[in-house]
């Protein structure tokens, strides 16, 4: 793509300085037309000077986005590995809590869990106030990687759960990321009613066990 | 506690389940029947015709070996649902007395005695004497004792009725987040050890000697398989990422049928063990999961939430003809989940919520009816003995959730697990070793 468009720069730039000698071709001085044709090749150089710098810092991104990929691909392995070998150990085992580097209060707001209704997935307009809040320091410090967690109540079938953990974890990211933070800079998981906040069976252990929670994983620095 | 709960069935159509003609008529006599506890089961009305179960009588020994085996047989026999139990008197220690026996009403005799290598049983006709069956109890060690005791006890059933009993399987649940199995009369618990925390989800492949369920570890939650005599482990390609939940093996057990979640939903894809993996389903806007095979493998039946609550539909296992199953009013009925495919294929049991608490239910393929099986309390997650006739399933009768098994042409109840946290059952095809 980058070719092509330079290539028409240069024509258009051509076309420019030719169209604009045509309406005098016999009257026009040498000396006024080698100063204009000079001006014409001189915007034509710098023109193409800025294309190629910008062809240079394209291929360099792309360059980069493809080690990216790569990168990406080789975390992708790495992690698949890292699940058979979680896989082929017997004990149980939780995330060790990545050194965030935030100040208590910031870390307290990221750390906040948002609630849901009943059943349901979608964010009420508090759980938007407070996924401002996080938007607010996920932009401030945009090292910071997180890992969302989705939870039920224990009501509901335990499978179904994980799938419904899956649509509150990812209602919250989509709520972030059309808010303008990287896709890659949140995980989500799904506990389903494994993990409850409050392991009590009444209307209020629901509704505090009905729940995303948010987990730094790569901390500020 | 222990209330078989036949008082909602009215309010659907009662249907025969299983293909013994003599239930239909039994069903919908089932109705807020009171218990009468015994042992660890719990007796409920009785909904067959007296005298249509033979009545069988086990010889005590005053031998402790010889007798702790007969004591296992009898349970066994007791809890196949096939027999009138007759209590032995004393005069019937290490004796297959005729009379006696006749005397008794006893139409068979299982006696438990020394033969020239170690214990064996013995059925007899108990009029004529005649020997049904011998068989050998392997002693080396307890397991084995006990198991060879479970077979043996399956072949009486199996001698007496044409099908086998189910006394020689396990059950496979999860507790506190970690796998355990049980034989099929609540004895011989213990842990399975597995990867992940919690470990979820159970299933066991046909031959009995694999199972797969989902792990949760830390940068993931894939499908495990694991081989239950070696103890090895694999992770099915493709469940590294997302979330991976419900497996089943089909009847084959080449393919497994699982659920992926990704951020745009769950869909059921299956994997060709050693080769790859297909999507059978396509909700962009929907959760689709649970699978469970149809015994001929042409056919699987899944939950989904293409209609908003969670309702069952049916596929063929290509993914094609999606439907709906069990009819549901749009609304409604209550999210239905955890389905499974009955061994003879009639039938499908789940659990549905009804007044906000899960009850189980079974689908009819003949009728295309539902008959619904519990009333009080939570009562989810049914799997299906191999015989076909025995449901277990998780119960929070009694305040703890255990398992209960019942026994669908007799609607006898009998608690299976102690100590409540049971979850996921899944009931073992039949075992030749614990």
């Amino acid at each position: 793509m980058r070719l092509p468009r330079t290539l028409m720069l240069v024509w258009s730039a051509l076309a420019a300085a030719a169209c604009s000698s045509n309406p005098r071709p016999q009257a026009a001085t040498p000396a006024v037309d080698s100063a204009a044709i000079r001006a014409r090749a001189d915007s034509i150089a710098a023109l193409a000077r800025a294309d190629s710098v910008a062809r240079a810092r394209a291929d360099s991104v792309a360059r980069a986005r493809a080690s990216a990929d790569s990168l990406a691909r080789a975390l992708e392995a790495a992690r698949a590995d890292s699940v058979r070998a979680q896989v082929l150990r017997d004990s149980a085992e939780t995330a060790p809590p990545a050194s965030a580097g935030l100040d208590p209060a910031r870390e307290a707001v990221l750390a906040q869990p948002v609630y849901f209704a009943f059943d349901r997935f979608d964010l009420s307009p508090e759980t938007q106030r407070l996924l401002d809040q996080k938007l607010e320091i996920l932009r401030a410090f945009p090292r910071l990687m997180i890992l969302i967690e989705g939870h039920c109540d224990e009501r509901g079938s335990d499978e179904y759960n994980i799938a419904l953990g899956n649509r509150r974890a990812a209602a919250v990211k989509r709520y972030l990321v059309e808010h303008g933070i990287a896709e890659d800079r949140i995980e989500i998981v799904s506990y389903g009613e494994e993990r409850p906040a409050v392991a009590e069976s009444n209307e209020e252990a629901w509704a505090r066990n009905r729940r995303a929670e948010f987990r730094i994983t790569r901390g500020v620095a | 506690m222990g209330q078989w709960d036949g008082g909602t069935v009215g309010q659907w159509t009662v249907i025969r389940v299983v293909a013994v003609a003599v239930t239909a008529v039994c069903a919908v006599g089932v109705a807020r029947a009171q218990d009468t506890a015994q042992d660890r089961g719990v007796r409920i009305g009785i909904t067959y015709a007296p005298g249509t179960r033979p009545a069988l009588v086990v010889v005590p020994s005053a031998r402790p070996l010889l007798d702790s085996v007969a004591t296992i047989v009898a349970r066994d026999l007791d809890h196949s649902d096939r027999f009138e139990m007759v209590r032995a008197p004393a005069a019937l220690v290490d004796t297959a007395d005729l009379r006696l026996t006749a005397a008794l009403g006893a139409q068979f005799v299982v006696q438990v005695r020394l033969a020239g290598s170690g214990p064996e049983l013995v059925l007899r006709d108990g009029r004529s004497g005649d020997v049904l069956l011998r068989r050998s109890i392997g002693t080396t060690d307890a397991d084995l004792l006990r198991w060879s005791a479970h077979a043996a006890a399956d072949e009486v059933v199996r001698t007496v009725t044409g099908q086998a009993g189910v006394a020689s399987t396990s059950l496979l649940f999860v507790r506190n987040g970690r796998l355990w199995r049980v034989e099929a009369d609540g004895h011989g618990l213990r842990r399975v050890p597995s990867a992940g925390f919690p470990s979820l989800s159970p299933a066991w492949s046909r031959d009995g000697r694999r199972i797969a369920y989902t792990a949760f570890v830390r940068s993931g939650m894939p499908i495990v398989i694991q081989d239950l005599v070696t103890g090895a482990r694999e992770v099915v390609p493709t469940t590294e990422r997302g979330l991976n939940i419900t497996p089943a093996w089909s009847p084959d057990g080449r393919r497994l049928a699982f659920a992926h979640g990704t951020e745009a939903g769950t869909d059921i894809y299956v994997h060709e063990v050693g080769g790859g993996v297909q999507r059978l389903t396509v909700g962009r806007f929907s959760d689709n999961l649970s699978p469970t095979w149809s015994p001929d493998g042409s056919r699987i039946a899944f939950i989904s939430t293409r209609a908003r609550t969670p309702q069952l539909y049916v596929m063929n296992s290509d993914g094609t003809d999606q439907e709906v199953l069990a009819r549901f009013d749009f609304g409604a009925t209550g999210a239905t989940s955890a389905p499974e495919w009955s061994p003879d294929g009639q039938a499908v049991a789940f659990h549905r919520e009804v007044n906000g608490e899960p009850q189980i239910f079974v689908f009819d393929f003949g009728t295309r009816a539902l008959r619904q099986l519990t009333g009080s309390g939570r009562n989810e997650d049914p799997t299906w003995a191999p015989d076909g006739r025995h449901i277990a399933f998780v119960s929070s009768r009694g305040g703890a959730r255990n398992i209960w098994v019942v026994d669908l042409e007799t609607g006898r109840l009998r608690q299976l697990t102690t100590g409540g946290g049971a979850r996921l059952p899944a009931w073992s095809p039949r075992l030749t070793r614990n």
